[in-house]
């Protein structure tokens, strides 16, 4: 956790809406500018330094290093030197332009995982001039839209401590450069909820930063719908290692909501291997068990032993959620049992996997069974899974309950305007 | 949540993703003809007969173009036409843009519920019994969620109005005068004239159509590469609509035309006549229904959308509406007022029409915003307006804000009793 210093500070925040368009004054007192923004440097520390302010003086936009302020307040901002030579203002790498880019923006409080829109931010002296805190309150709008000596009156209501905040902005496709530690720490679900509330260019720039395999668990997390949507509107070349790194059978699910076109698109910019799987996925017709399964299989013959299947289980980590036992072949590959990583657990290291072959006999189906049957001989059997085999009862994929129980409940998107009607 | 679902569902889906890029611009564009539309059409056609065609057509371009600019910002962005003006404008421009919106739609829902008390005065109910009853059991279905049935309901009955451009052949309309009327320009400065071209600008180019086409397309994943598709969609959806609203003018005309104002529902009923017979009020009376309680539930829902949007609250009014207050509250307070203020003493079709022109006052205020977006190349890079469509665009925008002042100084000097 990061130390957050706002509440202590609160008496000498300056509201950043309430300091566009106050004059900019020499030492004299004189005025010979007006604010139009504050810009400060964001390099992934918390508490971002301003490292100017924007004045417009005549026709130009000026840019004020943080250096030739002596004070900054809601009645404006004062230069501690008459000797001010005038730069026309030039956005560099990593400044964020705190009114055009984050005030009325986008951005996630990582803490309370939520995606807000910046009703005011907050600056405050702390050895510099940091941003500090963001105000997220409807009368701090109502403020804003009242005469002009409300404006700069700090209103710290609901204000979210810039330390929890991951900010976008900046103008065109947004890269960004840090990310909020934090972001890391949530869990795929959570990311998923925020994936969703976020708009098309912030969500792009926070899939970026959160690297393909973090993104891919966020996107499982996904609701159907909003992730149709996000695959369709992202190039195919982005997308494709994000579908790569899903598993087989959420991925599958994905791209069978896709046109043709966007599908084929996604699979041509993918590794071949992830692709064929894929491929041989998508071949079953949906709302069949075989539509239905994950193809992540862990097999291993009647002679292996537990200590030897067991380090295979380790190079499958990543796999986790979606093995749930390892399925014992025989030499033509035909499925003998199903052992579940506990039994596994229980065993000798030096047991051969040919002696743990036991009652309860694997519940299997066809691919071609329809969704219906999955079901019903889930609920009959009450297992986590189902084994799905070919005409030959070889082993082909891997039906999980807590899939089916995604596939029973209907969609709880959030209500988008255009789905109030349709 | 994205594992496999039931077959049913997912064709369902795939379906809706073919109609998402297909499908939002012609149903944007042909929300206009609700209750509201379908009467003011009716008045043209009955105290103007064929002469407003012509400015139909005007109005067409200006649907098109705004339409187009819409879906066009839609794609580009991903956003919605409110949040995007939060972010581009300083607030109290956007704060004027939310208003202005408000009071467009405040106004529409005024119009459905007098669009409801008119259709339900053809059966013989008293206004005064069916307007209630329609808010209370519009207000439940939304909120207790049955309205989604409901809906399927309404838009059925509303379908009643492809009957319109049957009516409009079989009516033996002088099919002279309709093309002279609507190829040669003409316009009058009288008044009433000006009053309903304003009601005809207000109900085809409505601020939540552009709303509405911005977010479907935004919301159903369509993006730059897309453009093409969207804007065949945007086009044809405006031309298409903007052909059935004629269709409506000439039945209208060839049944009652040169008759002045429309005086009730059951008036501009008889123009299905050659269509339907002796159904014809019954069969008016049941379409209007249905497009007025149709709307009368989604544009309040609009409203409270855009203003979460503008608020920046959107994103909670997800899943219940029992878990967004605010919501809700500005549904329910919307849907009140509507009901109260059709219920004021008076000529339905009169308040119906005078809420279309009020419409037609506050577009140029979103239209403007539209504009300026679509010109920034910040907010659409290459996609942003040329110059030679700016110049069209501006003209579209300047002539709709031209037309509302001229109603305003009309009205003004009417009050005063400069004019007469």
């Amino acid at each position: 956790m990061t130390i957050r210093f706002l509440p202590t500070a609160a008496r000498g925040l300056v509201s950043v809406a309430g300091l566009a368009g106050r004059p900019v004054r020499n030492p004299a007192g004189a005025e010979i500018g007006r604010a139009v923004d504050v810009v400060v440097r964001w390099d992934g520390a918390p508490y971002p330094p301003v490292t100017g302010v924007v004045a417009r003086v005549g026709r130009r936009r000026a840019f004020v290093p943080a250096d030739a302020l002596s004070g900054l307040d809601a009645d404006g901002v004062d230069l501690s030197s008459a000797r001010l030579s005038l730069t026309d203002f030039e956005r560099r790498d990593g400044e964020l332009l705190l009114l055009a880019d984050v005030v009325d923006h986008q951005m996630v409080d990582v803490d309370g995982v939520r995606v807000i829109r910046a009703s005011d931010l907050y600056l405050a002296r702390v050895g510099a001039w940091r941003l500090v805190g963001v105000d997220v309150g409807l009368q701090t709008l109502a403020r804003r839209l009242g005469p002009a000596r409300w404006r700069g009156r700090p209103t710290p209501g609901r204000v979210i401590d810039w330390a929890a905040i991951q900010p976008f902005g900046g103008p065109g496709p947004i890269r960004l450069r840090r990310t909020n530690q934090e972001l890391h720490r949530l869990r795929p679900a959570e990311l998923a909820d925020l994936l969703e509330d976020l708009g098309r260019r912030e969500r792009d720039a926070l899939l970026g930063a959160l690297g393909p395999e973090t993104a891919a668990d966020a996107l499982e997390e996904m609701d159907a719908a909003e992730l149709g949507v996000l695959l369709r509107e992202t190039p195919a070349a982005d997308a494709a290692p994000l579908v790569a790194e899903m598993e087989p059978d959420e991925a599958a699910e994905a791209l069978r909501s896709l046109t043709e076109e966007d599908r084929s698109g996604i699979l041509a910019a993918m590794p071949a291997g992830d692709a064929e799987r894929l491929r041989g996925l998508l071949a079953h017709p949906e709302g069949t068990a075989g539509g239905l399964m994950t193809t992540v299989l862990v097999t291993a013959g009647t002679d292996e032993t537990v200590a030897g299947v067991r380090d295979r289980l380790r190079s499958e980590v990543e796999h986790r959620e979606e093995i749930d036992a390892v399925l014992v072949v025989d030499g033509q590959g035909r499925l003998i049992d199903d052992v579940s990583l506990f039994e596994l657990l229980l065993a000798a290291p030096d047991a051969r996997l040919g002696d743990l072959v036991a009652p309860p006999w694997p519940v299997v189906v066809d691919a071609g069974a329809p969704f219906e049957d999955v079901v019903d001989r889930l609920i009959d059997n009450r297992r986590s899974s189902l084994v799905v085999v070919d005409g030959r009862r070889r082993p082909i994929g891997r039906i999980l309950a807590d899939d089916v129980v995604d596939a029973l409940v209907p969609g709880r998107g959030r209500r988008h305007f255009p789905r109030l009607l349709a | 949540m994205s594992a496999a679902a039931p077959e049913v569902r997912r064709r369902r889906n795939r379906l809706l993703v073919l109609l998402g890029i297909f499908g939002p611009g012609l149903i944007a564009a042909n929300a206009g003809n609700d209750a509201g539309g379908i009467l003011t059409y009716a008045s043209a056609g009955s105290q103007f007969a064929y002469r407003t065609l012509f400015a139909m057509v005007l109005v067409t371009v200006g649907l098109v173009v705004v339409q187009e600019m819409s879906a066009r910002l839609g794609a580009h962005t991903g956003e919605g036409l409110v949040s995007l003006i939060r972010e581009q404008f300083p607030l109290r421009m956007a704060a004027f843009a939310v208003a202005a919106l408000v009071v467009a739609n405040l106004g529409l829902v005024v119009s459905e519920f007098a669009g409801i008390g008119a259709a339900m005065e053809i059966f013989g109910i008293s206004r005064y019994l069916s307007v209630p009853l329609a808010a209370v059991g519009i207000w439940a279905a939304v909120v207790f969620g049955s309205y989604r049935y409901v809906e399927r309901v309404f838009l059925l009955l509303s379908l009643v109005f492809v009957a319109y451009p049957v009516a409009a052949v079989l009516g033996h309309p002088d099919w002279a005068t309709v093309g002279r009327q609507t190829a040669w320009p003409h316009f009058t400065a009288a008044h009433g004239f000006v009053l309903l071209v304003v009601a005809l600008i207000g109900t085809t180019i409505t601020p939540y159509m552009q709303l509405y086409q911005a977010a479907s397309v935004a919301d159903r994943g369509a993006g730059p590469a897309d453009l093409r598709t969207i804007r065949i969609d945007a086009v044809a959806g405006a031309i298409f609509a903007d052909l059935v609203s004629m269709c409506i003018i000439i039945a209208t005309a060839a049944a009652l035309g040169g008759h002045g104002p429309l005086a009730s529902a059951q008036d501009a009923a008889r123009a299905l006549r050659p269509a339907a017979g002796s159904a014809a009020s019954g069969l008016f009376a049941v379409g209007l229904l249905g497009a007025s309680a149709l709307a009368a539930a989604v544009v309040p829902l609009s409203t409270a959308y855009a203003l979460a949007e503008a608020v920046g609250v959107e994103r909670s009014v997800s899943r219940r509406f029992s878990e967004a207050p605010l919501f809700l509250g500005l549904f329910t307070v919307q849907v009140a007022v509507g009901g109260l203020v059709a219920l004021v003493p008076g000529n339905l079709v009169a308040l119906l029409v005078d809420m279309q022109v009020l419409n037609g006052a506050v577009a140029p205020v979103f239209l403007g915003f539209i504009l300026v977006l679509a010109n920034r190349r910040s907010v659409l890079g290459e996609a942003a307006n040329g110059p030679r469509f700016r110049v069209v665009a501006a003209v579209c925008v300047a002539a709709v804000a031209g037309m509302a002042l001229l109603v305003l100084l009309q009205t003004v000097g009417a009050w005063t009793g400069l004019a007469s």
